[in-house]
Order: C-alpha cells, then structure tokens, then sequence
C-alpha cells in the first residue's frame, strides 16, 4: 500500500538580515555560501509558525481529510524546554485532542523523525492521516560564529495513502555516536561547537552519504535516476560536499537549495527544502532527501513525485515576502540587548 | 501590567488561539468576544459557538510607540518600534481590536485586507500568552 505526501505548506517569516550586516558588525560573515537569511519576529516562536504551516498545509489538500490521525511536531528550539507543545498547535486549529502526538525535539534530525513517524502511522492504520509540522529558529550566543548561519522557517506536510502528490518509495538511516559538534548544554538555549572543522564535516559526511547509500542500494537506484536530492544544510556549501561524495550534480541540489537565502533552518532545513523541490517537480521526478542531526545520525528518504497539485503558498512566494532588518535591529529582536 | 490570571486566560483560548465567536440564536447577529447577554438585541443568551474565520478589513487604526505601549507589550515596542493597533470589521461582521504585525507602520491603511493568526502577546510569570494577531492578507 503506497504511503505518502498528500498536502504540503512552508512558513518563512517576513524579516531577514543581509551577509553585509554581518561583516559591517563582525567584520566577517561565517555562513558559507549564505546571502541573507530570515529572522523570527518579536512576537514570533517555534509554535505559532507550526500552527500557520499546519493549517496552511491541510489548506492544500483539496478533499480535507476526514481527520488527522497522528501528529508529529519537530524542532530544536521550542519555546519551552519543558511543557507539551503539541496542543498550542492543535488547539489554534481547532483540531480534536484525541490525537496521539509526537515532539521531536534533540537534533536537526527531528524533522525527518518526525516525517518518518508519521509515514509508519499511515502505513499501519488504514485511512489514518498524519500531519506533521516542523518547525526552527535555532540559536547561539551572538559571540559565537555558529550564530551567523542561523535562520527561521517552517514546513508542514499531510501524510496520506490517498490523493497523493509524492509517494514514499523507502527509507534508511544511520545512527553514530560523534561528541563535541553542535550540542546544547542542558539549561541553556545557546549552542555550542568544539568546531573541529575536520572532524565535524567528516561526521556529517559519514552518517548522510551512509544513510542515503543504503537506501539508494535497497532500492537498486543511482544518483542519475533522482531529478533533485535535498541535504541538509547547516550552511549553503555543507550540502555539496555529500552531494558530490554521492555522484550528485550541484544542478540535481539547486531547486531544494534553501539555505542560500534563509540560513540554516535546523530540524526544518530539509522539511522546507523539500518543499521547494515540490513546488518545481514534475510527475515521474524522484527526490532524495538526507537529514542530519549532530550527535549524529541521518534519515534519508526516497519519493517519486506522482501529482500536479502543488502547495497554496510557494517557496518562492514566501521568499519575496521580506522586510529587511539591520544587525542593531536584528540584536533587539533576538532579545541579545536588553 | 494588565494582570489577566492563567485561569482567566484559559478559559478565554478558544476564542484568543482562533477566534471564536457565539452566534445569537435570537437576534442571528455574531458576538466576539463572546458575552452573557447578546450585545446587538440585548434580549437573548441563547448563543451557538461559531468558528470566525479571521478574515476582514481594517476599519480603524492607530499606532502605539515612544512610550505609549502598556507595560506588557514595551519590551516589544522597545524591541521592534512602534506597532499598529487595529479595529477590523470581520467577515461574520464583529468589529474586533488586535494588533496589527508583518507590516510596516506606515504601510496600514483603512480597508485593507487582514487575516488572523496565532501570535505571541506577551509573557508573564514565564508563561506565554498566545492570541491573534492581524496580518495583511496573502496578495494584499
């Protein structure tokens, strides 16, 4: 029984700051390949973007699902380090809360996590119908260049067996035990890096190109049978590195190239990647999508596009939405000065 | 501070989080806030719950800053400049009072296009207080 994306939403907040506040400020920008990237408003969080892409996301499917089934929430900077978070979401929609709901919340990881629970719901109860929100603005002390990289957004998918526009073909992932790179300190919502440049692109190296080599071995493919493939992206230039390791072309990472123009998107980078792959794809397309959680692991996973119907609010579209702020502004906002 | 007990605000979720509103039975008019005594025919309490759905148009509107902000939102005005207040007309008919985000000040005029959406209000005692906020409508 095929399982897969019935409905898909993606929420980048208005706001955004350029490379060229950052090297006014700092005198150097550590964000490779990055030019500019979005930045929650004050009165923004991880929830209320989740509950915008949810809705925005069951909006996209034409014949509204009976009823959401399963829930699953990600992200690595919830507004509270404690406290379930599901039912803000759930209840700004006005969904029933006889739902069985998921947090996925200890790794940029999550948001495939996330994904991939929903899917073994859909696969296992037949008619259920999953939502998944994901969503991440992740931060670090303004002192620390891992702060540069760090941007804001949103995807939201409805997982389905029916009406589909992308259809799950498999899946695999690696777990692996890497220490010392992009970890958060319990009681603090700042991370840190050992930075150990090496090291640290060698773990991100290992975990997705063996998560996605599995998965492309399991499923007899190659890199030439995928129209695009999303990596995740901690910055514009990490993804390419894998890509290439893999056989993959820079022209097959383009469309879900996301990080170029909002940073890193943390547990939500490949989720909003992917949406920008099925705002371009056509029926017959495959995409690859590889996650990365430090700590580390990866999830990759394999669809075949197999409808036209897009989302109700593009990438693109939530691309030019922009207002910019300067670094003065943008340290006000974040709340680094008070 | 405007002190509104965690209580007092749960009770009120559901018409903060997504805005719902009770319909008179008697007179058909929309409330919102939702009252004891319809407010339009002052004659019923016989009400059904109503899902509002958040679209409508500025009807009035002022701009909060230099100050001007009550203490539970100057953080936000210190942070962010001054904000937009707003009177929207609802769809269902209601003239609601919200805050206006992702606009410029200068950009909000009478008439314009809003929609809802669930926001950050403020914070107090550590506990977020989440409600809606009016936002220009998509292609507005």
């Amino acid at each position: 029984m095929a399982v897969g994306i019935s409905g898909y939403g993606v929420v980048i907040p208005r706001l955004r700051i350029k490379r060229e506040d950052y090297t006014k400020a700092w005198g150097t920008f550590a964000a490779a390949g990055v030019n500019e990237k979005s930045v929650l408003g004050f009165d923004e969080d991880i929830l209320t973007l989740s509950a915008k892409v949810a809705k925005r996301a069951l909006d996209s499917v034409p014949t509204r699902a009976v009823g959401i089934t399963r829930f699953a929430f990600a992200s690595t900077s919830a507004p509270y380090a404690e406290k379930l978070l599901s039912g803000t979401i759930l209840t700004g929609l006005g969904a029933p809360g006889g739902t069985f709901a998921s947090e996925h919340t200890t790794s940029t990881r999550a948001g495939t996590e996330a994904i991939l629970t929903g899917f073994e719901h859909v696969a296992a109860v037949p008619g259920g119908t999953a939502l998944v929100a994901i969503a991440d603005a992740p931060t670090a002390s303004m002192w620390d260049s891992l702060e540069h990289a760090m941007g804001a957004g949103a995807a939201g998918f409805v997982l389905a067996r029916a009406g589909l526009i992308a259809e799950l073909e498999g899946h695999a992932s690696v777990v692996s035990e890497h220490l010392g790179e992009r970890f958060r300190p319990k009681d603090t919502d700042r991370l840190r890096d050992l930075n150990v440049r090496k090291y640290n692109e060698g773990a991100f190296l290992a975990n997705v190109t063996g998560a996605s080599s599995a998965l492309m071995e399991k499923l007899g493919r190659k890199p030439e049978d995928y129209a695009y493939v999303v990596i995740q992206q901690p910055d514009a230039r990490a993804p390419a590195g894998a890509a290439g390791k893999l056989g993959f072309t820079d022209a097959q990472l383009a469309a879900g190239l996301v990080s170029a123009n909002l940073g890193d998107l943390g547990a939500a980078s490949t989720a909003v990647g992917l949406a920008a792959v099925l705002d371009v794809a056509k029926v017959g397309d495959r995409v690859l999508v590889a996650s990365y959680g430090s700590g580390a692991g990866s999830d990759a996973l394999s669809f075949r596009v197999v409808g036209e119907r897009k989302a109700t609010v593009s990438v693109a579209a939530e691309l030019a939405r922009k207002e910019y702020v300067d670094y003065v502004q943008y340290l006000k906002i974040k709340g680094a000065i008070k | 501070m405007a002190h509104v007990s965690v209580p007092m605000y749960w009770r009120t979720i559901p018409q903060r989080y997504r805005l719902v509103g009770h319909k008179c039975r008697k007179c058909g008019k929309v409330n919102f806030p939702p009252k004891g005594v319809c407010k339009y025919c002052n004659g019923s309490s016989d009400f059904e719950e109503i899902q509002l759905s958040g679209r409508g148009k500025v009807h009035t509107f002022t701009l909060l800053g230099a100050g001007g902000a009550p203490p539970e939102f100057a953080e936000q005005e210190k942070a962010g400049g001054s904000y937009p207040v707003t009177i929207v007309e609802l769809e269902e008919g209601p003239k609601i009072i919200g805050q206006m985000a992702d606009v410029s000040p200068k950009d909000v005029r009478i008439d314009m296009a809003v929609t809802a959406e669930l926001r950050r209000i403020y914070t107090e005692e550590g506990v977020i207080r989440y409600g809606f906020k009016f936002v220009p409508a998509e292609g507005a």
